[in-house]
């Protein structure tokens, strides 16, 4: 019997996700696979109908080697998020956390505020020191994001400090 | 208008230019082609930013992005292509991480607003419950405290936080782990980090909160990254590594100078001898007999009242 032309890449390994996926020849430099084993087959898939193939190689042999497995995930994360909802994809969900995170801000900010009454109350009674600052950068955080993906400024709480 | 009609030229013999300004969108520029009065491309990418179509096919292809538009709804189609050029600019910014790295950071920031929200609520009831602490006891404890407060304010304040905050925070504190897939911009977070402590949920010693990365994937720095806290031991706290949480009173160990009472704790007249004791002796050990006196009178008036 002669042997698969589709195990011809190693007598011991079978042809990766795209490979299979594509149906052709697994060969020992397939960009594709490290990082999409035989295991996960809708993985490739959903990457493909997003992407396609050949735009993720190139992205692929864009990045350095140690990047790809990353890269790798970050776009099969895209692409799951796209199939849910065609219409958002990942956007959404940046979305709905800027705004979260704006809200979080603002309550933060009243609180920090009310703080500051308690402590300035209290040393007005009895103490006469100043308040206390037992969290040395309470509401310091930077929770502006440049990347707000419809220009929605109520999402830019500062401006010039990007966070990445 | 001037609406000509190039009727001599051989290659396209029936191309209209409308005032000689309508330009081709920068999907069918780039794919040098003629751009139809219906593109399904032509508003979405415009001729002036060829920059957008080129992360989009990039990324996509135009045939994906028309698969993608074919789908959706036409009240939708803008949307979703607001969202494959974000989606787009994103990964042509970050090639690694794309939108996943934006996503991962949000919820490190949002975890980070959590906790702080978390400790600064938990010090704002410490504070309430400071101010009327003192509204209500205008005797003993109060002058103690204060004397305790001015001589060693910090620690004093520390060790009232603490014993209120082993109470109150045991279910809330700890967590707060990050989970996987952080954001990959931690290094933000250790530079702008709070200093502050809480209350760890399985001790009560109060420690400052840090940051620990983990590499997700492999030891890439712009991988998504997994935080988790890293408690470590507090420096100049030292009342807390003297003294246990006071559950039991009877087992805070003694020690003044001129008192010889065992359980002077549990009764006012005790508190009010120990604030004679503090006056008693030199001055720097009865300060540091004063205050650690002082505190364990303080705390245990606290919890007889409460």
């Amino acid at each position: 019997m002669a042997s698969s032309s589709s195990y011809s890449s190693s007598s011991c390994n079978s042809p990766c996700a795209a490979c299979k996926f594509l149906r052709r020849k697994c060969m020992p430099d397939c960009v594709f696979a490290p990082y999409f084993p035989p295991e996960e087959p809708h993985k490739f898939a959903n990457v493909h109908k997003i992407f396609g193939a050949s735009n993720v190689s190139k992205l692929l042999n864009e990045v350095l080697p140690h990047q790809r497995e990353d890269a790798v995930n970050s776009l099969a994360y895209e692409a799951e998020a796209r199939m849910k909802d065609p219409v958002y994809g990942c956007v959404g969900a940046i979305s709905v956390l800027q705004r979260q995170v704006i809200r979080l801000q603002k309550e933060l900010d009243a609180t920090n505020a009310d703080l500051l009454r308690y402590a300035g109350d209290s040393c007005n009674r009895g103490t006469g020191r100043g308040p206390h600052h037992v969290g040395q950068n309470s509401g310091s955080y930077n929770f502006s994001s440049p990347y707000d993906p419809y220009g929605d400024h109520r999402n830019q709480r500062s401006s010039g400090q990007g966070n990445m | 208008m001037i609406i000509k009609t190039v009727d001599e030229c051989s290659f396209f013999p029936t191309m209209t230019i409308k005032g000689g300004t309508s330009q081709a969108c920068a999907a069918c520029k780039y794919q040098r082609r003629r751009c139809i009065k219906d593109c399904d491309l032509a508003p979405h990418f415009p001729a002036d930013q060829p920059k957008m179509f080129q992360n989009a096919h990039r990324l996509y292809g135009v045939s994906n992005i028309m698969k993608i538009l074919r789908q959706t709804h036409p009240e939708q189609k803008e949307e979703a292509m607001r969202s494959i050029i974000y989606e787009s600019n994103m990964r042509a910014k970050f090639p690694v991480t794309g939108c996943m790295g934006i996503i991962n950071q949000l919820n490190f920031q949002l975890q980070q607003a959590l906790e702080e929200l978390r400790y600064v609520r938990t010090h704002l009831a410490i504070c309430r419950d400071q101010c009327q602490y003192q509204y209500n006891s205008p005797s003993c404890p109060s002058s103690q405290l204060q004397l305790g407060i001015q001589t060693n304010d910090h620690e004093a304040l520390q060790l009232y936080q603490q014993q209120y905050q082993y109470h109150q925070y045991n279910s809330a504190a700890g967590s707060s782990a990050g989970g996987g897939g952080m954001s990959l911009m931690a290094n933000e977070y250790l530079a702008n980090g709070i200093n502050g402590v809480y209350i760890d949920e399985n001790d009560s010693v109060v420690k400052p909160l840090r940051v620990q990365q983990f590499y997700y994937g492999n030891n890439n720095v712009d991988a998504a990254v997994a935080v988790q806290h890293n408690l470590m031991t507090p420096q100049g706290f030292p009342i807390q590594q003297e003294m246990d949480v006071p559950h039991d009173y009877d087992d805070i160990p003694f020690d003044t100078i001129a008192d010889d009472r065992q359980s002077y704790i549990e009764s006012k007249e005790a508190c009010e001898s120990s604030a004679e004791s503090a006056f008693k002796g030199t001055a720097t050990q009865s300060i540091e007999h004063v205050t650690q006196n002082d505190l364990k009178s303080a705390a245990a008036c606290f919890s007889l009242t409460s």
